[in-house]
């Protein structure tokens, strides 16, 4: 009796110096990593700000302005070019297309993705196509 | 055995001598157990006192590790340790704020860089070092470097600020008594857009100019103040198209300066403030000093016809004239000495509307002296032009009043002569005018769109409806037709003044300036525009005036500025605008008869 408590005291020991001696090399491999970390990520901030800096180089006004003068046909726009939303014309629908909207269509087969043809509806024909008002007349006649 | 403990617990029970006396006849009388034994059970009870009182010292030391462990003080001091790192970290590294554009744009940051510098005692041969520093860093000469090297110190900067690539070079050259130092500089990516507005900072990062310098302790930390980035009220879009129209037309009509201001007249927000000539911030020391001359806030100018703005609406707002009253503009005013007359002249009566579309310099000091002077003086404080505009900037100009302010001092003032004010405070107190008469203080900083501002009322509702309705028909009909921009309803004033030198007005040095609004059936922005000294050209057929000259810049600038602002341009002939921009003018022209 005697011997088994001194035999589990002297493994208990053994057990928790081995766990404290991990511990402590886990803790010191941890704060190594700990400080590596947050030098990278000084490091990072620094970049990061260097290309914030850069970003707003790049895009300041004078240069983008030469860069639309020299690639894209601006003009200043002029009033007539601006309008808001309740200004659009309401949608026209054309009557045959219209029409159509009502005619059942197959309804959607897994198997059929591979090989079917990519027109195949997917669902329910919605039709959204503008006409302008003289094609309209056409369209009736 | 059991009669021994009897007896033994019976002599610890028993009282007195009695008892003591028991157990000395037992003693003498039996010896059962021996010495030996006693010896051990005295032993024993040492053993169980010293191990109590180890136990109590363990469960001392196990308690107090429990204790610890769920206080938790190791993490604390932990937790101290990080937290001190990044508090240190915007301190040591980055320790200057950015400042923003209102949408965010980086204005001014702080960026991480090199500086090389060498100990010349521990360099073995300046001039083979001289040879491999310079085939690097080509603007150093090799003469230079090698007395800095070959010199007696221990420390010589080389080059300070060196680009990432310079440095790895240099560091690749590997001349032994060369060494690196991680500095800070202050970056301005956009250059001289909004120069005069942000300012700059020296070599160790103190602001000597503009925002840098007012708001130095808030963006350094020192002080004890709070460190944190500014948000400025300016927009860079329309700063750019503002500093872009000056300089366009600067170098068209050949002026030596120009100053521009676009102000938002609802809550004194400056969304751009230009003064030409200017400076690249991230270099001011190549730039001579007439340059870091801030025109818009720090120079005070006479402003000419522009101050008739102010005089109609004063004389409107005391009810002293109506628009149907009118003055005789046939003749100049001899006053004390001085001819006051006209640049457009009309020669004949003129009434209240026409006197400041047609920009009556006799109409106008008339319509001032029927005031009086110590009115149109106290007119003029309310509206702050009296006063040094309180701004949060440090480069700001007090206004420089006439020394008497009688009635020939209230006369020429009445036309913008003999009182200097900034642009600033002239586009400030048009603000005022033209958006229902508060006057809403001036700031550069973004204002959230909680915050009302706070307007001390200047003039009544009407007069200011009145006034920019004038102000409208100066573009429609009068002096600043070509300040119209399409679509946007363009009222304004135009405003020629001679420059005085020495004293004298200089018949051929002009200062034109156009002040507007827009648009004018309700105001938003006011848009200042001036050049100094501009000469004219085949294109304005030689003449130099504030119709020709600087109207066409406000013309331009609010054709790009409304789509930017969001301002919706609306059909300047239709019927509505024009019953919304009515203002009779009563004319008494004589028109040919027509039959």
């Amino acid at each position: 009796m005697k011997w088994n408590l001194t035999l589990i005291l002297v493994l208990i020991v053994a057990a928790v110096s081995y766990g404290l001696y991990q511990l402590s090399y886990e803790v010191q491999q941890l704060g190594t990593d700990l400080r590596k970390l947050r030098a990278g990520i000084t490091e990072n901030r620094a970049s990061v700000q260097v290309l914030k800096a850069e970003w707003a180089y790049e895009n300041r006004p004078a240069n983008l302005q030469i860069l639309a003068a020299k690639h894209l046909p601006l003009l200043l726009v002029a009033p007539y070019q601006v309008a808001e939303i309740q200004d659009l014309p309401s949608r026209v629908t054309d009557p045959f297309a219209a029409s159509l909207s009502v005619i059942p269509v197959p309804r959607f087969k897994p198997w059929r993705r591979g090989y079917g043809n990519d027109d195949t509806p997917q669902r329910p024909l919605h039709v959204a196509k503008y006409v302008g008002p003289s094609q309209i007349g056409e369209g009736v006649e | 055995m059991s009669d021994y403990s009897y007896h033994a617990s019976g002599s610890r029970d028993g009282t007195g001598a009695k008892g003591s006396i028991v157990v000395s006849t037992q003693r003498a009388a039996i010896h059962l157990e021996g010495s030996a034994k006693e010896t051990l059970e005295q032993g024993r009870n040492r053993l169980v006192v010293a191990g109590v009182l180890f136990a109590f010292c363990f469960f001392v030391l196990a308690g107090r590790l429990v204790g610890l462990a769920l206080s938790g003080i190791g993490q604390d001091k932990d937790v101290t340790v990080y937290s001190q790192t990044i508090q240190r970290k915007p301190t040591i590294t980055a320790s200057r704020a950015d400042i923003y554009d209102r949408s965010g744009v980086l204005l001014a940051t702080t960026l991480d860089t090199v500086s090389v510098f060498a100990d010349p005692t521990r360099i073995l041969d300046p001039i083979d070092a001289a040879k491999k520093l310079t085939s690097v860093l080509q603007d150093l000469s090799r003469a230079s470097v090698t007395s800095k090297l070959s010199s007696k110190r221990n420390f010589v900067w080389l080059k300070r600020h060196l680009t990432p690539k310079q440095q790895n070079q240099i560091n690749s050259l590997g001349i032994p008594g060369v060494f690196f130092r991680k500095e800070e500089k202050r970056v301005y990516p956009l250059g001289p857009v909004a120069a005069h507005l942000i300012g700059y900072t020296d070599v160790d990062n103190n602001g000597i100019a503009g925002v840098e310098k007012y708001f130095d302790d808030g963006l350094s930390g020192r002080n004890g103040s709070k460190v944190g980035p500014i948000s400025l009220s300016v927009d860079v879009r329309v700063q750019h198209a503002l500093r872009d129209e000056l300089t366009r037309f600067m170098s068209i009509f050949r002026a030596i300066g120009a100053a521009g201001m676009v102000m938002d007249v609802k809550t004194g927000e400056v969304l751009g403030m230009a003064s030409l000539p200017d400076f690249d911030p991230n270099r001011p020391q190549d730039f001579p000093s007439q340059n870091k001359f801030n025109r818009a806030t720090l120079g005070v100018y006479e402003m000419g016809s522009t101050f008739k703005t102010f005089t109609t609406a004063m004389a409107l707002d005391t009810r002293s004239v109506s628009l149907r009253d009118g003055f005789d503009a046939t003749d100049p005013i001899r006053v004390a000495g001085f001819r006051i007359r006209d640049d457009h002249p009309k020669k004949r009566w003129l009434s209240v509307p026409e006197i400041f579309i047609y920009s009556s310099n006799i109409g106008t000091a008339k319509m001032a002296d029927s005031i009086g002077p110590k009115r149109h003086k106290a007119f003029l404080r309310k509206l702050g032009l009296l006063d040094k505009p309180v701004i949060e900037m440090p480069e700001v100009g007090a206004p420089l009043l006439p020394l008497r302010w009688n009635s020939l001092e209230t006369m020429t003032i009445s036309y913008g002569h003999g009182l200097s004010v900034s642009p600033l405070q002239l586009s400030t107190a048009v603000g005022a005018i033209v958006n229902g008469g508060l006057y809403i203080k001036p700031t550069i900083l973004k204002k959230s769109a909680k915050e009302a501002p706070e307007g001390k009322r200047v003039i009544r509702k009407k007069t200011s409806d009145t006034v920019r309705r004038l102000m409208r028909l100066v573009v429609e009909k009068g002096t600043g037709s070509k300040a119209a921009a399409k679509g946007y309803l363009v009222g304004g004033k135009t405003g020629t003044a001679e420059k005085a030198v020495n004293g004298r007005y200089k018949r051929d040095a002009l200062l034109t300036s156009f002040v507007s609004a827009f648009p004018m059936n309700n105001p938003r922005y006011v848009v200042f525009a001036m050049l100094d000294e501009p000469k004219g050209n085949a294109s304005t057929h030689g003449f130099r005036g504030a119709g020709w000259t600087t109207a066409p810049i406000v013309s331009r600038l609010i054709t790009r500025l409304g789509p930017l602002l969001g301002v919706k341009p609306v059909d300047e002939a239709s019927d509505v605008v024009k019953a919304e921009m009515f203002v009779p003018v009563y004319s008494r022209e004589k028109k040919l008869a027509t039959y």
